[in-house]
């Protein structure tokens, strides 16, 4: 029981297996996977299905039921399900680099989402590592209620065991994200010369864009601080300067010419 | 530090780097420039760095064109590598004329500027709208208009002639602070310094708004004072602007630089000349009134930040190249009344040209000291 759907959230491999097309209709195309396991009341899958593949439901809380030889695998179910749950499987997607793979369509709603011809990550349904997958397709327009489809390319061994990808961001550290300066690039200036914040203000902009520093002055302090070997509180702090917070020109003209009346 | 040098150019700005770079291409050895804090601490980091070609004298014309023509062959010129961008953006200058009165001198300058090949031309209202959208010709009679002027980075124009100087074989001593000049007999002997002593028979004094100091620690007196000027910044946007705006009689000045931001000043009254950049309170209220009436599209645009500088004013507000009388070995180049970065290039082309005893490419002779002591002074129309 502990292992159980309900307590882990990760359907065993017996469910999956119940909730996959039987061999013969796989290897005829692309076809819906439905891993819904739960009643609940929620049918757009069924509603969704123009050929009708998705049958009726009695009952809102009914569990979806699949006809398999009215289903194309279209995808229009998987922009549908408010959980995710439907993937399309094709086993018989033409690999033109010689491989044996097949391809699964995921609903993926992650950000960013990678592009065509990216190497992602293929995960399990506990969301471990599989395999690499290269991305074959990145569908979203506006008539998918907002949810892009990813296509990968993987193993047809693997296709009962991959149901998501991770798609790994460069690994950047900001620093300034005013005026988009990573660590790298204020390193570069710091072991070049520039050794006071005032000098890396006013040849990188640091510390003069919309937060006017507060972010991304401390940061660079720091990073100062330990390439000078100085504790930070010996470095010269940055000069903050009026108005402080931004404020619109056309409100700064309603004041007296004093500068410090009211409107 | 090594403690002789032929040359000691005091002031790290836009000013100190062409002297050194200028006297390095013509040969000079030995060359250091002694900056008490760090390149562009001074007026030049802290200016609005546009330029112009539409002066109201030769002089100035002639100058300002050599630098304009400079900075657009920089890149060849200065060797600069792909790792610097001094952000040149030729988008013209744009005079806007709201007197009948500056409409007069303006036809005047613009005959001038025109026959010494500066190509600058009279705009009305419907070809101001064509070039500045944003601008409201309400009360504009016409404008001047340049389209070679334009703007630059001032921190890394001046990092760009520092490196070319450096790499002819020139020194520069940052965190270093002059306390005093020494003489004897009438020659400078040397510079005393914080980190100590360096002799040389012959001191360049750039020090931008500091250069009176400079001089009196040499014991020499020059005829200028130094004004805070303010000066504001905006959040970055899109380019909405592509030529410096500048009136005279609306008393502004506007850009947009290629990062984004909507950089502008006034001369406000009032300022104090005791060297103080504090901020004014009162300025960005009256600059946001001038700019949006100027530029109603700008009320929605938010300033983040404002700061101020030194204009090192000459008693023509023009500059000063000039040995000094009475002190061999010392020269100055200061007094440009706001328009140091502008003529930066002939700056150093002019100081190593009287340094050296060369002939004179330049006007530069006419820009001595001693045309203050027989009222020969340089009535140039167009300045602020």
């Amino acid at each position: 029981m502990h292992n159980s759907l309900e307590k882990t959230g990760i359907p065993t491999t017996a469910e999956v297996d119940a909730a996959f097309p039987p061999a013969e209709r796989l290897a005829k195309g692309p076809v819906a996977v439905i891993e819904c396991f739960q009643r609940i009341p929620c049918n757009p899958c069924a509603t969704s299905c123009p050929r009708g593949a998705i049958l009726p439901f009695a009952d809102i809380n009914d569990i979806p039921e699949i006809n398999y030889e009215a289903c194309n695998g279209c995808t229009l179910c998987l922009t549908k399900c408010p959980g995710l749950a439907i993937m399309v499987v094709d086993m018989t997607w033409k690999d033109k680099s010689g491989l044996d793979r097949a391809v699964i369509k995921l609903p993926y709603e992650f950000r960013p989402l990678p592009v065509v011809g990216d190497d992602v990550v293929a995960l399990d349904r506990a969301g471990n590592f599989v395999a690499m997958a290269r991305v074959v397709s990145v569908l979203l327009n506006h008539s998918m209620n907002k949810v892009p489809i990813v296509s990968i390319a993987v193993d047809k061994q693997l296709v009962p065991i991959v149901r998501s990808i991770r798609v790994d961001v460069r690994q950047r550290a900001v620093v300034c994200r005013c005026n988009d300066l990573d660590e790298a690039e204020i390193s570069a200036y710091i072991t070049g010369g520039t050794t006071s914040i005032e000098e890396l203000k006013r040849i990188t902009r640091l510390g003069m864009g919309p937060c006017q520093g507060r972010n991304c002055v401390p940061i660079a302090l720091g990073m100062l601080s330990r390439a000078l070997g100085l504790p930070i509180d010996e470095l010269e702090p940055a000069t903050y300067r009026p108005s402080v917070k931004s404020i619109a020109l056309g409100d700064l003209a309603k004041y007296d010419d004093r500068g410090d009346g009211l409107p | 530090m090594k403690n002789t040098a032929d040359y000691v150019i005091i002031g790290g700005g836009i000013s100190g780097v062409t002297i050194g770079y200028f006297l390095m291409k013509y040969g000079a050895k030995n060359v250091v420039i002694l900056e008490r804090d760090y390149l562009a601490a001074g007026a030049t980091g802290r200016c609005g760095a546009g330029i112009r070609q539409q002066w109201g004298t030769e002089l100035n014309c002639l100058m300002a064109k050599f630098s304009c023509e400079f900075f657009e062959n920089a890149k060849d010129e200065l060797e600069i590598g792909d790792g610097i961008d001094i952000e040149f953006h030729q988008g013209g200058y744009l005079l806007l004329i709201s007197t009948e009165r500056e409409l007069a001198q303006t036809k005047k300058n613009i005959a001038l500027q025109n026959s010494l090949g500066i190509a600058s031309r009279l705009l009305g209202t419907s070809e101001i709208n064509e070039i500045a959208p944003a601008l409201s010709t309400e009360g504009i009679l016409a404008g001047a208009f340049h389209e070679r002027d334009g703007h630059l980075n001032p921190f890394h124009t001046t990092q760009a002639f520092a490196r070319a100087f450096v790499r002819l074989g020139g020194i520069i001593h940052t965190n270093t602070n002059v306390s005093r000049v020494t003489t004897d007999r009438g020659r400078v002997t040397g510079v005393d310094t914080n980190r100590g002593h360096i002799a040389t028979d012959c001191v360049i004094n750039a020090a931008g708004g500091y250069s009176q100091q400079v001089a009196a620690m040499a014991g020499v007196s020059l005829p200028l004072y130094s004004v805070r000027h303010n000066i504001l910044v905006t959040e970055a946007v899109e380019r909405a602007l592509n030529p410096v705006i500048m009136s005279f009689s609306l008393n502004f000045y506007c850009q947009q630089v290629p990062h984004g931001s909507f950089i502008m000043g006034r001369t406000c009254e009032n300022q104090p000349r005791d060297l103080r950049v504090t901020a004014d309170s009162a300025f960005p209220v009256a600059m946001a009134k001038t700019i949006t009436r100027a530029m109603p599209p700008l009320k929605k645009l938010r300033m983040l930040r404002q700061w101020a500088g030194l204009y090192n004013m000459s008693p023509d507000k023009c500059p000063i190249y000039s040995a000094a009388p009475g002190l061999a070995g010392f020269y100055t180049a200061a007094g440009y009344s706001g328009h140091g970065f502008m003529l930066a290039p002939a700056t150093g082309q002019s100081m190593a040209e009287l340094i050296l005893g060369h002939a004179p490419t330049l006007p530069w002779p006419r820009l001595g000291l001693s045309r203050f002591e027989k009222g020969d002074l340089i009535l140039e129309p167009s300045v602020v």
